[in-house]
């Protein structure tokens, strides 16, 4: 696997085709409108309550989860940095950005010290180039969709679940949003199927964006020397 | 039967528990799939009258001719998994909703919100294969959400995670939209 095949994403074999036929619209002009309301769910993460009971599979899936969304904010984030994304996609970066690093700060308050470290990145160009940012934004929210899909039934917490599902659902509006921009199907079949974490893992490696791996055990229940 | 279709989900709903809160069930994810029922039929009934009444052109038209087939689908999915326990197609009255272009993007925006909220407020109640099966369903809801919303230049995502609604809430949110007809 090549990088930036990203998985089976471009099977309609319509994102590259898409891509070259973006045109300079005003798509994204609710551009800086960040809202961030709905916290309350991703506070609940944090409590003390869900915290520390939480099962060690629980803490696996968490960090897993955390480590997807290191990935996306820092993805977002730098492009924001580098202002390099524009047109039509210029609101992409910071709204993206403020929501994926939403999901890091509560994922990493609800582990605790059980929380992965955040991994270094090499982005290797995709951040500064308008056609390669769309396209791995694509493919980074079909799979931050299906990840989160397949691992939904595996949580053992109600109240990690109803967080976790309440994410879910927002990487697919956002996998709907950057399709659109791309001018690929926004939803192209009526069920989605979900990615197993080897399959997700697979995928993350060939992007060879994670230069360095966390540590941090990610199966051992949180402790808390406090 | 009068009021037949809302006396029914009103009463389902009152049965309903909190989000979290009662032991998933074999029985419990049966309410929970014809609740769940309720607004596919109207989601695949209002984008399929948007359809034949062909008044929408262009991103909307292209909206509606993919997005009618998924809830269609939807629909068909829950008939088979409830089998005979399967509540019938409510009478439905869409209004001018399905033909005015400018409305026919509020109601869908407000449809798939709601029933965004509707799937994952009910997350943690269902037993986990069948929480696996609606979770296939509620990302998709959740794309046809962005997409309309990147229609009509709005936010497709102005949150950081999508707020459940309860039973009751949701039944509110579809009372509110008028599109369900007693009797």
């Amino acid at each position: 696997m090549s990088d930036l095949t990203l998985g089976d994403l471009d099977r309609d074999g319509a994102i590259r085709e898409a891509v070259e036929r973006l045109s300079d619209g005003t798509r994204g002009a609710f551009l800086g409108k960040a809202v961030l309301g709905s916290a309350a769910l991703l506070g609940a993460l944090a409590t003390p309550a869900a915290a520390g009971a939480t099962a060690a599979s629980d803490v696996a899936i968490l960090n897993y989860a955390l480590t997807l969304e290191y990935l996306q904010s820092a993805f977002y984030t730098e492009a924001e940095r580098l202002g390099a994304v524009g047109g039509e996609l210029k609101s992409v970066p910071p709204q993206l950005g403020a929501v994926e690093r939403a999901h890091v700060t509560a994922i990493k308050a609800a582990l605790g010290h059980a929380a992965v470290k955040r991994p270094a990145f090499d982005f290797r160009g995709v951040t500064e180039d308008k056609t390669k940012f769309l396209k791995t934004a694509v493919a980074f929210e079909d799979l931050g969709a299906a990840a989160y899909k397949a691992q939904a039934p595996r949580i053992k917490s109600p109240a990690l679940l109803a967080a976790a599902i309440s994410i879910h659902s927002v990487e697919a509006r956002h996998a709907a949003w950057m399709r659109f921009l791309a001018g690929v199907i926004p939803a192209a079949t009526p069920f989605d199927e979900g990615k197993p974490i080897s399959e997700v893992k697979a995928i993350v490696a060939s992007t060879r964006f994670i230069v360095s791996h966390p540590k941090t055990g990610s199966t051992r229940k949180p402790k808390f020397t406090g | 039967m009068a009021g037949g279709a809302l006396t029914a989900g009103g009463l389902l709903v009152a049965g309903f528990p909190r989000l979290a809160v009662s032991a998933p069930s074999a029985a419990q994810d049966q309410r929970i799939l014809n609740f769940a029922l309720l607004f596919e039929y109207i989601e695949a009934g209002f984008y399929a009258e948007a359809f034949s009444k062909d008044k929408l052109s262009g991103e909307l038209l292209e909206y509606v001719s993919v997005v009618r087939g998924h809830e269609r689908a939807h629909v068909a999915f829950l008939k088979s998994a409830l089998g005979a326990a399967a509540r019938k197609e409510p009478k439905l009255d869409f209004g001018d909703t399905t033909s005015n272009p400018a409305k026919f993007t509020a109601a869908a925006i407000a449809l798939e919100e709601t029933v965004i909220a509707a799937y994952n407020g009910q997350a943690a109640n269902l037993t986990k294969p069948i929480l696996a099966e609606a979770a296939k369903i509620v990302s998709v809801e959740a794309r046809h959400a962005g997409w309309i919303r990147a229609i009509a230049a709005k936010n497709p995502a102005p949150n950081a995670t999508d707020h459940p609604k309860t039973a009751a809430q949701v039944q509110a949110d579809i009372n509110h939209t008028g599109f369900l007809r007693s009797g």
